[in-house]
């Protein structure tokens, strides 16, 4: 078995480590105290071609494997988990659907502008009475002739405004519960779609996530995104591929917060000596070493399963519960490691403890993974 | 126009350790384009753009130097393309030695305009390959470059000289050796670093280039850790600023310092 | 007369340092300059024993007569060659070491010629380790060029050659403002690294050195990176070595890139946040701690 990374991944990471470094770690501070979403780095992504690196060249992205993707989401999340989270929305949530059911005349339409990141997507399944019940949403899709009529909201809708292009999950036959629902692509500026106040949040709070509005939203019926009642199916295979690179937040997260503590180990002295001479603290660190590293290998596992054809729905559930209890973990022990200082916004950890949370929420709550996981041995 | 930007694959002596009987142990290090060499490849890239230009890349030295890795490095930053002399009889080669089989891959590629390096190389950092190589084409060169721009032909050349910046006019093909903060290169790109891979890697066997052989023989007769004068390592507790303040100057006055 | 070393110097006479290190190998000693004429004579009056003076036209920068440097010295080879660590003396040197086919050493610590074969120290790899190298055939040395060599009576005669530059000329000298430094004459030198964080908290330095009677320096990054100061006040592996009474590393981590520039301070100081920093393994006095407090504090107690 080879633990090793290929030399294009070992490239990336450090290519997408030297960008994340000199360019968004140095903003990191700021997005989270101004709420500001970081519509700067948008376009550097996409000139490093990072908006859609998983997608084929001919399609506009980068033509790399999901692996060297998501080495790149965690490379991110470490220096911003903003920022990690509006490229994973976007190239798992968004693009990914019109990549793997778009027609087509779909694909010739949005794919290359979406996989290039020249146009942002977002992702719209979650309701205000539909969360883990994914299937529960009230939103309806009529058709009227030529065209369907949207009506209804989502809530928590990462990187709208700033998206152009929205995939929403809406029923076309509401009595037939998750197979009546359908998907479809919704361009920005549709008449009766409109975006609502921005949701104000523990972390991530760069990331943008209000609530979409419907009301009598008429869109073509070539928006259809697969056939009338395949929306549940393409959202809940959309969410398996999206839950790796949610995994690798979660390290990029954890990984930050131990950086941190390692240095502020060495550099803080009680007692006349460095902390990082006391057991107490080496213990803490070893555990967190432990658990970042074994996160790690779940995630890069999903990744590969997925890039060797192999299924990938129970590993990357796996990835995601592991890594997200871990960034929690990790985070709380890095405030712990560094005491009264650490609850400051003067050392970074706060923010990383902020933010971590989050992973263990969305794109399918803990019990949500729980659940993944439990079928597929107990069925 | 064609510009051959000369670099290095090797390991930075941070992640060196220095045996007690001064043999340096390089296990621990990890291999990469040396340090201010993307800032050399920054500068030929802008030029290239200007002017159309053809990037090759051009590295010797020992086993190792045209692994893959290196060579998608490189690749990855915007050359296009690479040649190599990898010969693990270079390991202990000297600076000269070195330039001299430089010079020899520059003549095998041919018809060659302009040769960019970076400020010197993270390991050895003699900053002497580039001037010895200029030496052995007969080319002009110039060192602490922070700009160029121009035609095969007429190039303009900016460098740093105390107190300032020197403009310079080349005629003909010389060796520029960029100043370590020239440029800040950029970030490559992820479908440059995929598509590395894909372009031409030429390796040239050291004894076919026929490199003429220095007038020197260099043995290493010792190896030792440096001498270093012995410190007192005493450490003046800081919890009271002014009092640390006190005993530091109070010692510094002891000793003679101040 | 055959000329044991050649000195290579271009166009500043700073070379005092090469001047005690030819003549310290015995032989006569051989100048060749690619400069003023004033700079030829300076040296003429040095102690060498012969001086050749490359005449190039005034736009020539020194690089330009490389190749007639080099013709000069094959013209009567030497044992050793040696230059001193400036841009335009490094071209020069190479072009005579390609001449000559010689090796390059660039960390000589010592140098002494026994018999056939030349013996030198030299520190490698940012000075981490010393190899004992014997050369049999010509050595051209890279040296830290010293000061200005004080005149010690007769002056060796100047031979004029005059020289078909290469094809280099100079159309422009933009200066920046920076204030030039010689940090080899300063007495106490205070270095600043990153720890110090904004250019602003320089003044507060600039204060400490006051008091103390102190140049400023830097680490590489703050030359470099973040350009708060002229690069002749870099210390380090390829900038200045320097030996002063004391010097203070105020926000320095200790790197031996940096380091390797003050090893021969008689006193080293330094303040860093950091406890492990690798500083602390080379200071007489380490001061665990934060800057911002500890340098006004100094200040303060020199007051």
């Amino acid at each position: 078995m080879d633990f090793e990374l290929t030399d294009e991944q070992q490239l990336i990471r450090e290519a997408v480590r030297e960008f994340a470094q000199t360019e968004v770690a140095p903003i990191a501070a700021e997005l989270d105290r101004d709420h500001r979403f970081p519509y700067e780095l948008v376009p550097r992504m996409a000139e490093l071609n990072i908006m859609g690196m998983p997608y084929p060249e001919k399609f506009g992205g980068a033509g790399a494997d999901n692996l060297s993707y998501v080495i790149a989401a965690e490379e991110l999340a470490r220096a911003c988990a903003t920022t990690s989270v509006i490229l994973l929305a976007h190239a798992s949530l968004a693009t990914f659907p019109v990549y793997k059911f778009g027609t087509d005349a779909q694909q010739e339409r949005y794919l290359h502008d979406m996989a290039s990141g020249r146009r942002l997507g977002a992702f719209a399944l979650t309701e205000p009475g539909a969360g883990t019940d994914a299937g529960a949403g009230t939103t309806t899709a009529t058709l009227k002739g030529d065209q369907y009529v949207l009506n209804g909201s989502k809530i928590f809708i990462t990187n709208a405004p700033f998206a152009e292009i929205y995939i929403v999950l809406a029923k076309t036959d509401p009595a037939q519960g998750t197979r009546g629902m359908s998907a479809f692509i919704v361009e920005k500026d549709t008449p009766g779609f409109s975006v609502g106040e921005a949701e104000h949040k523990l972390g991530i709070r760069g990331s943008s996530t209000p609530p979409l509005y419907f009301a009598d939203c008429h869109i073509p019926q070539d928006a259809l995104l697969g056939g009338e009642g395949d929306g549940f199916k393409i959202a809940m295979q959309t969410l398996d591929g999206g839950r790796i690179g949610i995994a690798a937040q979660a390290v990029g997260i954890a990984q930050a917060a131990l950086d941190a503590s390692v240095a502020y180990a060495k550099e803080r002295v009680q007692f006349g000596k460095p902390i990082a001479t006391l057991q107490a603290i080496q213990w803490m660190i070893a555990d967190m070493a432990t658990q970042l590293d074994a996160a790690r290998l779940l995630t890069y596992r999903a990744a590969w399963c997925e890039d060797n054809g192999r299924p990938y729905g129970t590993e990357g559930a796996m990835a995601k519960l592991f890594a997200s209890e871990t960034a929690t973990r990790v985070c709380d022990r890095a405030i712990q490691i560094h005491g009264g200082y650490g609850y400051t916004e003067s050392y970074p950890v706060e923010r990383n403890y902020r933010d971590a949370k989050i992973t263990e929420l969305y794109e399918g709550t803990s019990e949500v993974q729980r659940m993944v996981i439990a079928r597929s041995y107990l069925r | 126009m064609r510009i051959v930007v000369a670099y290095k694959w090797t390991c930075d002596p941070e992640e060196a350790t220095v045996r007690a009987d001064g043999t340096v142990d390089w296990s621990r290090a990890k291999p990469g384009l040396s340090t201010y060499d993307p800032v050399a490849m920054e500068l030929a890239r802008r030029l290239a753009e200007e002017t159309g230009a053809e990037l090759i890349g051009a590295t010797v030295g020992a086993k190792g130097v045209g692994a893959p890795i290196a060579s998608k490095a490189a690749l990855g930053r915007g050359l296009d393309r690479v040649v190599i002399v990898e010969d693990e009889s270079l390991r202990e080669a000297g600076r000269s030695e070195l330039a001299a089989v430089v010079a020899e891959a520059i003549r095998h590629i041919g018809d060659v305009d302009l040769v960019i390096t970076g400020d010197s190389s993270v390991d050895v950092a003699a900053k002497m390959v580039p001037t010895v190589l200029a030496g052995e084409l007969g080319w002009p060169a110039v060192a602490e470059v922070t700009a160029v721009t121009g035609q095969d032909g007429t190039l303009r050349v900016e460098r740093a000289i105390p107190g300032g910046v020197q403009v310079l006019e080349i005629s003909g093909p010389a060796v520029l050796a960029a100043s370590a903060d020239a440029a800040v290169p950029r970030v490559p790109g992820m479908k440059e670093l995929l598509a590395a891979a894909k372009k031409p890697v030429e390796l040239l066997d050291l004894t076919a280039l026929k490199v003429p052989p220095g007038s020197a023989v260099m043995t290493v007769t010792g190896r030792a850790r440096p001498e270093r004068k012995a410190r007192k390592g005493q450490l003046i507790n800081t919890a009271d600023p002014a009092a640390a303040a006190a005993e530091l100057v109070a010692a510094l006055r002891a000793a003679g310092a101040l | 007369m055959s000329v044991n070393a050649w000195m290579v110097v271009a166009d500043q006479p700073t070379v005092g340092n090469l001047v005690t290190v030819a003549r310290s190998l015995g032989g006569p000693v051989g100048a060749v300059v690619a400069g003023p004429r004033s700079v030829a004579e300076t040296i003429a009056g040095s102690g060498v024993d012969k001086v050749v003076w490359c005449h190039a036209p005034d736009d020539a920068p020194p690089e330009a007569s490389a190749q007639a440097v080099a013709d000069v010295v094959a013209a009567d080879p030497p044992r050793v060659v040696l230059a001193g660590r400036n841009p335009g003396e490094r071209v020069l040197l190479g072009a005579a070491a390609a001449r000559l086919k010689a090796a390059v050493l660039t960390g000589a610590r010592s140098v002494s010629l026994d018999g056939d074969s030349t013996t030198v120290v030299n520190a490698v790899f940012g000075d981490i380790s010393d190899e004992t190298v014997a050369v049999s055939g010509p050595v051209a040395l890279l040296l830290d060029g010293g000061s200005v060599p004080p005149p010690v009576g007769s002056s060796a005669p100047i031979e004029e050659v005059t020289v078909s530059p290469l094809g280099l000329k100079v159309i422009e000298t933009i200066t920046h403002g920076f204030e030039k430094v010689d940090l080899n004459a300063a007495h106490r030198v205070i270095g600043v690294g990153r720890g110090v964080k904004a250019q602003e908290d320089l003044a507060m330095v600039e204060e400490l050195a006051q008091a103390v009677g102190a140049e400023i320096a830097c680490s590489r990054p703050v030359a470099e990176g973040l350009n708060w100061m002229g690069k002749d006040r870099y210390i380090g592996s390829s900038g200045a070595h320097i030996a002063p009474q004391l010097y203070l590393a105020v926000g320095i981590s200790g790197q031996l890139q940096h380091m390797v520039g003050v090893t021969g301070a008689e006193t080293i100081v330094g303040i860093n946040t950091d406890a492990n920093a690798a500083l602390f393994t080379q200071t007489d006095y380490g001061l665990v701690g934060d800057l911002y407090q500890l340098v006004p504090a100094i200040t303060a107690a020199l007051k």
